[in-house]
């Protein structure tokens, strides 16, 4: 049993959280971007009628065989090798047995020991400093099917559970990683590099709502004690449905294994793993009802399907439709585009989508500074205030790209040019066409000099300011002016003033 | 070669396989088992070479795959009713907790 001298309740009540280290890895479960299923040509559209896809091959009916879909192949291989994992040559396919309703052939079709992605791993930081940059080491990734989804009756009166079997044999990957990660904070910086990951290689949309991305997280403590040093029994926690539930559940899992463990002292040795389910409602972890006997899956090869070999020739061309990855882009654009580390950052956290929508506009505009400044702004407020992907937002990179142009140019001030944005947005007309309709005009010197004169002799007080060498006052009177004339440009407006009172340079 | 199987043994694989097996069952389960596996025990008897890789299907060929393309599935009705028990839109099965 327990090899450890015991250590008493008042030592281990003493312990502070710096001698306490948190170990977590996490097991992502990744719904593959595929038109139909692992292994028949049923669809895996989400949300449609329940069981209106499945076939004799899906739902387990004797006599019928599964044939690899080969997209599901590659995609695990482009994961594979994002992951920087090493790709099998030679991998094979695995019956996991076990009984569970939304299971209907009573075993599971996964890859035990020739996992198609072996050893990798995926860097992560954090850009407030959270943590310090570090490898997570990922251990392997396998590619499996998907089972049905049970719904219970939870009225309490015993009802029957109701079995939809469309998400069954939906391809899978399962990404383990080792035991890297330190924090909470740790394993959401993971789950959001690997979500950015998957959706610049489009190899799934990661949408968690959806359930194509899934993850549990087994997590223990490290305690150093009077010199001694002791674990406490791992716990695995399933059901962490978003990146914030994920951290949220890890956080208060420390917390409770700590209070555990000072109250009874319970160690790793001869605990066997536990498993906990997040409630997001209770924030709380809570015990899951333990099995009588520990699993037993007897998995086997399984006779119905073949090996799959794979040449270096096959993976060096899925390697080429790889592109850049998000690391190298944030890189990219800093240098080439000299964007800060900050907006590169945010630009790069929206999405290949965003970040191409960004690179035309800047080549149409030739101004990387104001593209990033009205792509950060302007189209991620109206894509965050509608819930919109980029590819909806109404205005192409070539219209804005357009529009930043002609403010490159000195046609347009900033502000005008969100007038024209908005006109544009509105009446789906491009920029020329919105400045017609708003009837922004270039504004003749000799009108400048009218509106300047204008306002000089209705601002005395600015004008004694300005003679007593504050310039800056000169400020004021852009209000006023715009208010006589919209189209007047701030900047030419103050040259002509300072021009006309003398104080110019 | 010694295979016995207990009936400890014997009551952990009918569990594994949702069967429930009498005191009386078990023994002579594992009696059947015992006899299987030596007959499977003849297998070790082969010399096998050092260099012959493992072998994991009865078929050398590999690489059986399929394009991602969508087939119609079987309407619902049909498949449906293989099932035991359904309300013509899920399969009803006993309750199931966690």
């Amino acid at each position: 049993m327990n090899t450890n001298t015991q250590i008493s309740a008042a030592d281990r009540e003493a312990v502070t959280a710096a001698e306490v280290t948190t170990i977590i890895g996490l097991e992502v479960h990744v719904q593959l971007q595929t038109k139909s299923k692992l292994f028949c040509g049923c669809s895996t559209l989400f949300g449609q009628e329940p069981n209106t896809q499945t076939c004799p091959v899906c739902t387990g009916m004797p006599g019928s065989l599964p044939v690899l879909n080969k997209q599901a192949l590659k995609l695990s291989i482009k994961t594979g090798l994002a992951l920087n994992c090493e790709i099998a040559k030679h991998t094979k396919w695995d019956r996991k047995n076990y009984f569970y309703p939304d299971l209907p052939k009573g075993y599971q079709i996964s890859q035990l020991d020739q996992p198609i992605c072996g050893v990798g791993y995926l860097d992560i930081s954090d850009s407030d400093g959270a943590f310090e940059p570090k490898r997570v080491e990922i251990e392997r990734a396998h590619l499996e099917e998907d089972a049905g989804k049970s719904s219970h009756d939870e009225s309490g009166r015993g009802g029957k559970s109701k079995i939809d079997l469309n998400r069954t044999g939906t391809p899978l990957l399962e990404i383990v990683t080792r035991p890297d990660m330190r924090s909470a904070a740790e394993a959401k910086a993971f789950l959001q590099s690997l979500k950015m990951i998957l959706t610049y290689i489009e190899v799934s949309d990661c949408n968690m709502q959806e359930g194509s991305l899934r993850c549990d997280g087994n997590i223990n403590l490290h305690i150093n004690v009077g010199g001694q040093k002791i674990a406490t029994p791992i716990v695995e926690i399933k059901n962490m449905n978003s990146f914030r539930a994920a951290e949220r559940a890890l956080d208060y899992e420390v917390k409770r294994q700590l209070a555990e463990w000072k109250e009874t002292g319970g160690t790793i040795e001869g605990a066997p793993k536990r498993t906990f389910g997040w409630d997001d409602q209770a924030e709380v972890t809570i015990a899951q009802r333990e099995k009588e006997e520990a699993a037993d899956y007897r998995y086997f090869p399984d006779p119905d399907l073949i090996a799959v070999v794979t040449t270096d020739e096959q993976i060096d061309a899925i390697r080429e439709e790889i592109g850049t990855l998000p690391s190298r882009l944030r890189n990219d654009l800093v240098r080439e585009h000299q964007l800060s580390e900050y907006d590169a950052n945010v630009l790069v956290n929206q999405g290949r989508g965003v970040v191409d929508y960004f690179l035309s506009v800047a080549k149409t505009c030739d101004n990387s500074k104001l593209a990033i400044n009205w792509v950060n702004q302007e189209v991620l407020r109206h894509l965050n205030e509608t819930n919109s992907a980029i590819d909806q937002y109404p205005i192409g990179s070539d219209g804005m790209g357009d529009l930043l142009k002609r403010i490159t140019d000195g046609d347009l001030d900033q502000t005008r040019g969100k007038d024209v944005l908005s006109a544009m947005m509105e009446d789906s007309i491009d920029a020329a066409a919105a400045i017609e309709k708003l009837g922004i005009r270039q504004v003749d010197s000799s009108e400048l000099d009218s509106l300047c004169q204008q306002l000089l002799d209705a601002n005395p007080k600015v004008v004694a300011q300005v003679q007593e060498g504050k310039v800056k006052a000169l400020g004021a009177l852009v209000g006023q002016a715009r208010k006589i004339n919209p189209n007047v440009n701030p900047g030419t407006l103050q040259a002509n003033l300072r021009k006309m009172l003398g104080v110019d340079g | 070669m010694s295979n016995a199987i207990d009936r400890k043994t014997a009551l952990h694989v009918g569990k594994l396989a949702r069967l429930e097996l009498t005191d009386a069952q078990a023994d002579a389960s594992a009696k059947h088992l015992a006899s299987i596996l030596s007959y499977v025990d003849q297998l070790a008897e082969v010399e096998v070479p050092e260099d012959i890789e493992p072998f994991f299907g009865a078929t050398e060929s590999v690489n059986a795959v399929r394009d991602d393309e969508v087939r119609p599935s079987m309407d619902r009705e049909t498949i449906l009713r293989n099932a035991p028990d359904s309300d013509g839109e899920f399969y009803r099965v006993p309750p199931v907790f966690g």
